[in-house]
């Protein structure tokens, strides 16, 4: 799916400026964006509810613009939240959406409807459902068709730790067993990160940066990280640190020590405490956490 | 076309899976039920005639004088209705018919009122059908199918008609089995004597219910249409019922608040009615034809259809 010089103009106000990125099949792409920055907008305009106002949204080649049929038929979206049919069950509202489109078979249904762990409460009206109950058929029926690109908006809002989790796995096994390219949008910056390959910030309708999350594992090893150590005692582990380094360790809760330092340097440092016989319990660096990149970017959450 | 039909199985799935349809359609059976109940107890039903009907009619005409003579000038209502019936019987007499008794098919006849109430139900669904997917937000993730939004559109629109035409089946159905069960039938081939305004006429009662109804369908459906443009461009569903059903009330007293004015034929309620212009009748307003009238129903009908095709087609499906 490629987003060609996207841009949204309503009224005087431009609420999209030209956005351009590209999602490969097999991939999560993670849309992440203070509230109003267009995210919503942006996934509209990705399966035709709104019109783009310039640019082109490509879909395996298909324009959404000028090939809607052909360019829809391979995306599968939850578009806010997954609203359903109340008064008819989830199974009639999968088959509902079945209709709509050839070569949905009551098998595939069923595949889907155990797919995403729905069996029990699917012959119950969907007015009754819970909101992750709802989340789920909203999944189950984005994927009936077997779409190329699955576009979910806040998938996991209202669902449970254990369910998160299932649906972060089963993004996963999505991605790389049917090489379907994954979009998700969402604030939640820790579960972007854990289920996202890839990751588009988006900042007052424009693209302020695109970043593997994974690139970290192949850091530069003489980069500068957040170390973090828990010794004991504290207070000779900072004096040697100071005096042998010059490193101004902060104390953290009492036993731990914090720090930035390269990484190659750990081993000798952990020789030097251990030469003075104070104990290390644990030895953590990070890279600093999504958050932190996110609000270098996004500076402060003003919407224009 | 195929895929049409899966759309249209759709929206009368929708329809009919709700409850507020079925309760649409108690009112109605409950309403034909009622009328019958009514006209058997309290109407004056004519049972028929044996072999001996000319007689009997005599017989008949000669009571209702003499009951004329009883009453007092105060009752003069109670005199007419007496000499209706004394003429009535004697236009049988005079064409050598023989009467048939009250049954099924007048029932069904009578009934054409009703007409008015499924106006108001496909009103309702009309006012629904797009307003309610808005209201549910499932209007997204039906517009996000392989499928053009004109379809979608034009799969809806003909649900309502469908949904028209399956009401109107159920109230002629309905009457007619309940009419046969507490009238019993007059026959294949029944015939009612009709009091028009160019006297009594003996005519085919099936014909005449076809009529009846026939010139009824005409307002149905521009009513129907004007609530489902209604919904399309608001997509506010009472607002649509609101100034549907009040335009559908107050339609021909718009037209006599204006009929001196030169546009008042212009006014969509001014056509609506066909029945102006069958023999008998005289038009609203001089000078308007039937090929006027289709063609002022034609135009309003296309900007009607037109608009909500342009509304829904180009509009974008924002947050709520």
């Amino acid at each position: 799916m490629e987003l060609v010089n996207v841009k949204k103009t309503i009224g005087k106000k431009e609420i999209i400026k030209g956005l351009s990125f590209t999602i490969h099949r097999g991939e999560i792409f993670g849309f992440i964006g203070p509230n109003g920055a267009g995210k919503t907008t942006t996934i509209r305009m990705m399966v035709g509810l709104m019109q783009l106002s310039e640019g082109d949204v490509r879909i395996l080649g298909k324009s959404i613009t000028t090939d809607y049929k052909a360019a829809v038929r391979e995306v599968g979206a939850i578009v806010e939240n997954p609203e359903m049919y109340p008064f008819m069950t989830g199974w009639q509202n999968l088959m509902h959406y079945a209709r709509m489109i050839p070569g949905i078979t009551k098998e595939r249904i069923r595949e889907v409807v155990a797919l995403v762990g729905l069996e029990k409460p699917i012959h119950e009206k969907a007015g009754k459902y819970s909101l992750g109950m709802r989340q789920r058929l909203g999944i189950a029926q984005a994927l009936l068709h077997r779409p190329a690109i699955l576009i979910l908006d806040e998938p996991t809002n209202g669902l449970d730790p254990a369910g998160i989790r299932e649906i972060r796995k089963y993004m996963r096994k999505l991605a790389e067993e049917e090489n379907v390219a994954v979009i998700i949008s969402s604030h939640i910056l820790s579960e972007i990160e854990l289920i996202c390959d890839r990751i588009g910030i988006i900042k007052n309708g424009e693209l302020v940066a695109i970043q593997g999350v994974h690139d970290k594992d192949h850091a530069d090893e003489s980069a500068v990280q957040r170390i973090v150590m828990e010794v004991k005692p504290v207070d000779a582990a900072t004096r040697l640190l100071k005096e042998q380094f010059q490193i101004t360790a902060a104390a953290m809760d009492g036993s731990s020590l914090s720090f930035d330092e390269n990484k190659e340097n750990i081993p000798v440092i952990v020789k030097a405490l251990t030469k003075q016989d104070i104990s290390i319990y644990q030895i953590g660096a990070s890279n600093g956490t999504l958050e932190d990149k996110f609000f270098d970017l996004i500076g402060e959450n003003i919407i224009e | 076309m195929n895929r049409f039909l899966k759309l249209i199985y759709n929206e009368n799935y929708k329809i009919y899976i709700r409850k507020s349809t079925w309760v649409m359609y108690a009112i109605l059976a409950l309403l034909i039920i009622g009328g019958a109940f009514l006209t058997s107890v309290y109407g004056d039903v004519d049972k028929g005639y044996d072999a001996n009907w000319r007689e009997q009619l005599e017989q008949e005409n000669e009571q209702l004088l003499a009951e004329n003579e009883g009453y007092g000038e105060d009752e003069q209502y109670l005199t007419t209705y007496n000499l209706d019936e004394i003429e009535v019987n004697n236009y049988y007499l005079e064409h050598d018919i023989e009467p048939t008794g009250y049954g099924a098919w007048q029932y069904v006849l009578e009934n054409a009122g009703l007409l008015s109430i499924v106006s108001l139900l496909t009103i309702i669904v009309a006012a629904g059908i797009i307003a309610n997917e808005y209201r549910w937000g499932t209007i997204k993730l039906l517009l996000i199918r392989p499928i053009s939004r004109t379809q979608i559109l034009l799969s809806k629109y003909v649900s309502v008609l469908l949904f028209a035409a399956f009401t109107l089946l159920f109230v002629l159905g309905f009457s007619f089995i309940v009419g046969a069960v507490t009238f019993g039938v007059e026959g294949l081939s029944p015939h009612i004597l009709l009091d028009t305004n160019t006297g009594l006429e003996y005519v085919s009662a099936l014909k005449q219910i076809m009529t009846e109804y026939g010139y009824g369908l005409v307002n149905l459906v521009m009513m129907a249409t004007f609530a489902f443009m209604i919904s399309t461009v608001f997509r506010n569903s009472s607002l649509a019922i609101g100034t549907a059903i009040f335009l559908m009330m107050a339609g021909s007293t718009i037209v006599g608040m204006f009929s001196e004015r030169s546009w008042a034929k212009y006014i969509l309620f001014a056509n609506t009615d066909l029945q102006q212009y069958a023999p008998g009748y005289t038009p609203w307003i001089e000078g308007m034809t039937l090929s006027f009238s289709i063609m002022v129903l034609l135009v309003y009908y296309i900007i009607f259809m037109a608009l909500s095709w342009i509304v829904f087609t180009k509009r974008d499906v924002a947050g709520n």
